[in-house]
């Protein structure tokens, strides 16, 4: 490009090339000179820069070093954390009001210095526009202003952590920090080198507009670790990340034992297959999805399926508007050697390239490459390399086209293409991912969530519904740190030695009786043939229940995923099973009260009226099946959006020690209503009223395999359910070792841990509204659908 | 000019295939539109070569001939001759790709170069410019002696009523009659998009006015309440493709109607390099239907040599 600038009218006039494009970046580059090139931490309201730091290069797109950030060490981890308890003070004793108003001034500041956000965004990460981040702020200043108005009962958690990997874009950062703050909760926000500059930005841009001090501040350092310290240094109330996989697994597993929350987003690097059906506006379709796909930073891995009757004219215009395209510069030198692979095996498995002009032998740039007939098997496919490359498949009628779309683990979004309306709405039902785009990609607004599926996260950003995640029912007591325990993941919940029980043991003088547990809608003994003693309060032998282990849970998920999908299609149906469950329960309430008072040793008052809760609870659920369905949203482009609570698909419970009947039923109800199947796993100390509970299963009208009930050690089950892929939620009240180990083995599974040290059973009782909205919400996961009109 | 399409069959199944979404379409306009549009001598290069492609234009009521020539002159001398030479463009022999006037109008622009001693083509618009409201026979006439007055090029309209209810076979066969009309001149078919109340009839009437054999698919008259417009143009530009990679044979594009500033050309440009490819880009296959665009776009070649902005009179007028 040296000579580009001498280039002459009269060549151009013939040769018809475009000019360079790229001019320099003065607001960032006074941004940063304002800094003296070094960026500091942020803490306690201003820019700190000690001096006896490590620093770490932040690089820009060209792999040229732009500043260095500071690298913190403990002594600023206990600074910032104590300035953030402060700031959580001082942030949540505001009145909602006054939270909204410095959130619309940050949107001015954002607007006033719209430049240099944009250029400091540009510098380093998957560009933002700043026009978003300014509807981003505006949007959650106005759940800020409504907190208390409408989402009554809920209190922000304390300080949150935000750890953000540095391929995490500025968009994905503002998501997590906006809605807490708008919820009052203060944030420490922790960053890599990359992102340093980003998050700098945010935070000056947040006092300019009068954001007390500690109520964000940001530390940096030379990867996420620093998020492990944070978190040790015990004021930490929950711990929300969004960057890629492998950093964000291992925070879990780094965090795990502190019994502090851990909610990831890992869509940097997940796939979006585009669906072209042959009733699409096909050149539509092909426009977008090369406007999308072969740019520099790309947010998602675009896979490409295309319906067989429409292939040949698609590769045919693909290859013409590809004809001219210029080569795509990577994000580093490093992702050419991973594209040459990709390339190379997709093209060794069969695939044909279309490419507007072979590759340099070298350099950081790629031609626009699409990789016709790929395999599925192809690394291209499963996990996309970086870089402008676009893998297409063909299928044959609309059913194969969304199997081929869903079977991926990285799926987040997807993107539908076709003008028949009935086809366009069933695929979107059938798509598993968070977000379906029809006729259309990449659209993005704040007020639409962003759910990650299997691979992609656990957590939901974005709309009413990511607010959530950054709140606790008032009701339910604040959260308690602890200090991890040596936890050995290997062995624990291996099966213990035989010593549950032998025949011949020392009580049979009271012949107990032997219960059957409940897999796939059969009672039946455990697969391992072993049995349990069941024992009171007092220690006399009860019962003999199944000592179920691995393959009861196995079982029970092969009957659950069969009938699921048919119970998940019918809230009304669910309605009728529910209150059939109830009338079901209220016929055995006699049995079930008396199980409850010889399990738990309390009057039989007591016991009656726990029965009577349980009823009215699952009435409560069985009304609420066809409530709860999401909504319509409103956006400021023309069309229509909605966001739908959907099924998470199979649901795993270890319940707890207390209220043995109530919580086993307000789980299990809060679970099944919402369309999901549930494997139950009774309390270890206190099973009978579960195992009595079988019976009014039995009794009523619900389908078999929507509910199992498996008895057995506690830890072996909750290995058991952890080593289970199919099970996609997993809700824990047990020992925090079984919290630790959860959260370590199982960081993308929707995990709801109570280490029972925390928990005095009122949450069963009380009649908080917010308790049972917590329940349902965590039983669902939402999908937002845009449908663009003109 | 390249090979002239010959045409194909009329068929209707391919036609009755065409699905446009609406929303689709307007977004990759705004995306279009977005973009940066080329500085410094690439804009130059790209304004001059937009001045090789504009049809310079009078269509009015008042047309004499003397308004016309000076039109015709202002055709062949586009750009003042300083300002290209400080280029060094002076001998790229740049001229606007033809001068387009009413019928009646035709034989004094072809007197008009034939006293500047050129060849530039004239174009004649016809057929019931511009609502096409007429009996076919009186077109067809009006085609033929257009033709015989010396007009190289014909820009004909098509018949609306038959697009709106979708008597796509009578709208072939209507316009391959016209082409027959024509003979030798290059026949452009306006579609009048403004009047069509749908991209999907525009696509349609796209696809079937290049099946009927036309050299050039035009958006509008200039006439219309809504003319050539980005949305509109991806549509037609989409439509040539679809023909080109069915049939092998290139059609031109030409937007007219409401284009004005020297800005909008290079957007044009853009939109049809990105579509369509470089080939695009020459009056061959690629023409703006304009009257006033020229006179900006010579004021920015002004201020792109001289670093000043020029009071319009410091340029001749057309």
């Amino acid at each position: 490009m040296a000579d580009s600038r001498t280039r002459k009218v009269r060549d151009i006039f013939d040769s018809m090339e475009s000019g360079p494009t790229s001019s320099g970046r003065p607001a960032a580059q006074a941004w940063l000179q304002s800094h003296s090139g070094s960026l500091g931490l942020f803490i306690d309201g201003s820019s700190v820069c000690p001096s006896d730091r490590q620093t770490a290069s932040a690089l820009d797109s060209s792999g040229e070093s732009v500043c260095s950030a500071l690298c913190a060490v403990d002594e600023d981890v206990s600074a910032c954390v104590s300035s953030s308890a402060g700031g959580f003070k001082a942030w949540a004793a505001l009145s909602c009001h006054r939270r909204a108003q410095v959130l619309r001034r940050l949107a001015a500041a954002v607007q006033k210095h719209s430049q240099c956000v944009s250029e400091v965004c540009d510098l380093f990460q998957p560009p933002s526009s700043p026009a978003a981040l300014v509807r981003l702020v505006q949007y959650h200043a106005g759940w800020a202003q409504l907190r208390d108005l409408s989402i009554p009962d809920w209190s922000p958690r304390g300080v949150v952590a935000v750890v953000v990997s540095d391929d995490a874009s500025v968009y994905c950062m503002w998501l997590k920090v906006l809605p807490a703050l708008a919820m009052g909760n203060s944030v420490v926000l922790v960053s890599g080198p990359q992102m340093a500059p980003p998050s700098l930005l945010l935070a000056e841009l947040c006092a300019e507009a009068g954001l007390p001090a500690g109520a964000l501040n940001v530390l940096s350092g030379s990867d996420v670790s620093l998020a492990g310290k944070v978190v040790a240094s015990t004021g930490i109330s929950f711990l929300t990340y969004c960057g890629n996989k492998q950093d964000g697994e291992a925070l879990c597993r780094q965090t795990a034992g502190w019994c502090v929350p851990v909610a990831l987003s890992t869509s940097p690097g997940s796939v979006c297959p585009v669906i072209i059906f042959e009733s699409a506006d096909i050149d539509s379709a092909l426009d977008s999805v090369m406007e999308a796909a072969f740019k520099k930073n790309r947010e998602y891995q675009w896979v490409l399926y295309v319906q067989e009757s429409v292939l040949d004219g698609a590769i045919a215009r693909l290859k013409v508007r590809m004809a001219g395209m210029k080569a795509v510069p990577l994000l580093c030198e490093a992702d050419r050697a991973l594209v040459d692979e990709a390339v190379q095996e997709a093209h060794r498995q069969g695939a044909t390239l279309i490419q507007p002009c072979p590759p340099a032998p070298s350099g950081a740039l790629y031609p626009p490459t699409v990789l016709s007939g790929v395999a599925p098997s192809c690394q291209a496919v499963v996990s996309p390399a970086p870089g402008p490359i676009l893998p297409l498949m063909s299928f044959r009628g609309s059913g194969e086209g969304i199997t081929l779309a869903n079977h991926s683990p990285f799926v987040q979004a997807a993107s539908v293409w076709t003008e028949d309306l009935t086809l366009s709405l069933e695929s979107v039902k059938s798509l598993c991912a968070g977000t379906v785009w029809l006729n259309s990609l990449a659209v993005m607004d704040p007020s639409l969530s962003l759910s990650g599926l299997k691979e992609v996260g656990n957590c939901t950003d974005g709309g009413r519904e990511g607010l959530y995640q950054f709140l606790r029912p008032s009701a339910s007591p604040p959260l308690r740190c602890f200090r991890p325990s040596q936890v050995d993941y290997a062995t624990f919940g291996a099966p213990s030695p035989m010593v549950a029980f032998v025949p011949g043991g020392s009580d049979s003088s009271s012949p107990a009786r032997v219960y059957q547990h409940l897999v796939g809608g059969r009672q039946s003994k455990a697969e391992s043939g072993c049995s349990k003693a069941v024992r009171s309060a007092g220690g006399a032998l009860l019962a003999h229940c199944p000592d179920g282990g691995p393959k009861d849970v196995r079982n029970a998920v092969e009957a659950a995923i069969k009938v699921q999908p048919s119970w998940a299609r019918s809230p009304s149906a669910r309605v009728q099973s529910l209150y059939s469950l109830a009338g079901s329960l209220e016929k055995k309430s006699r049995e079930l009260a008396a199980s409850v008072q010889t399990q738990t040793g309390v009057s039989l008052e007591e016991a009656e009226q726990e029965v009577e809760l349980s009823v009215s609870r699952l009435c409560e659920w069985a009304a609420r099946c066809d409530k709860e369905r999401g909504g319509v949203q409103s956006l400021p482009q023309s069309g229509s959006s909605y966001s739908t609570a959907e099924p998470i698909g199979v649901v795993g419970v270890v319940l707890p020690d207390s209220k043995p009947l109530l919580s086993l039923v307000s789980l299990l109800g809060a679970a099944v209503a919402m369309g999901n199947a549930a494997i139950m796993m009774p309390s270890e100390k206190n099973p009978l009223p579960a195992l009595e509970f079988i019976q009014v299963l039995l009794a009523a009208d619900l389908p078999g395999g929507v509910v199992s009930i498996i008895t057995g050690a506690r830890d072996q089950l909750t290995k058991a359910l952890a080593n289970h892929s199919v099970i996609q939620a997993i809700w824990y009240w047990g020992s925090k070792e079984g919290c630790q180990f959860l959260q370590s083995s199982s960081p993308l599974r929707r995990l709801w841990l109570h280490p029972e040290e925390q928990e005095n059973g009122e949450r069963w009782t009380r009649p908080d509204a917010s308790l049972l909205e917590e329940m349902w919400r965590q039983a669902v996961v939402w999908k937002s659908l845009w449908i663009p009109t003109a | 000019m390249s090979a002239r399409n010959p045409g194909t069959e009329l068929d209707l199944e391919w036609v009755s295939r065409v699905r446009v979404n609406t929303q689709a379409v307007l977004k990759r306009a705004q995306q279009v539109q977005g973009r940066k549009v080329v500085k410094k001598q690439w804009q130059a290069a790209w304004l001059l070569r937009a001045v090789t492609c504009i049809d310079l234009t009078t269509l009015a009521g008042d047309d004499t001939p003397s308004n016309v020539h000076r039109l015709c002159m202002k055709a062949l001398q586009p750009v003042r001759h300083d300002l290209l030479k400080s280029m060094d463009m002076h001998e790229k022999g740049i001229t606007t790709a033809a001068v387009c006037v009413y019928p009646s109008r035709v034989a004094d622009a072809v007197k008009s170069m034939k006293v500047a001693n050129s060849s530039l083509p004239v174009a004649s618009v016809a057929t019931g410019f511009p609502a096409g409201q007429t009996h076919l026979k009186t077109r067809l006439e009006e085609v033929r002696l257009a033709v015989a007055d010396g007009a190289t090029e014909i820009d004909i309209v098509i018949n609306r009523t038959l697009a709106l209810t979708g008597q796509w076979q009578a709208l072939y066969d209507e316009i391959r009659q016209f082409r027959e009309a024509c003979g030798d001149a290059h026949m452009k078919t306006i579609l009048a998009v403004g009047e069509l109340a749908s991209f999907t009839n525009v696509y349609k009437a796209s696809l079937v006015s290049m099946m009927a054999g036309s050299d050039f698919i035009k958006t509008s008259t200039g006439k219309e309440s809504v003319n050539a417009t980005y949305p509109v143009a991806i549509v037609m530009v989409r439509a040539i493709r679809d023909y080109y990679l069915q049939t092998g044979h290139k059609v031109g594009f030409k937007p007219a109607g409401g284009i004005r500033t020297a800005q909008e050309s290079l957007v044009w440009l853009a939109l049809m390099k990105q579509e369509l490819g470089d080939e695009w880009l020459r009056p061959q296959l690629f023409r703006l239907g304009a009257s006033s665009l020229l006179a900006d776009i010579e004021r920015q070649i002004y201020h792109y040599v001289t670093g000043r902005y020029a009071a319009y009179h410091e340029l001749p007028m057309a």
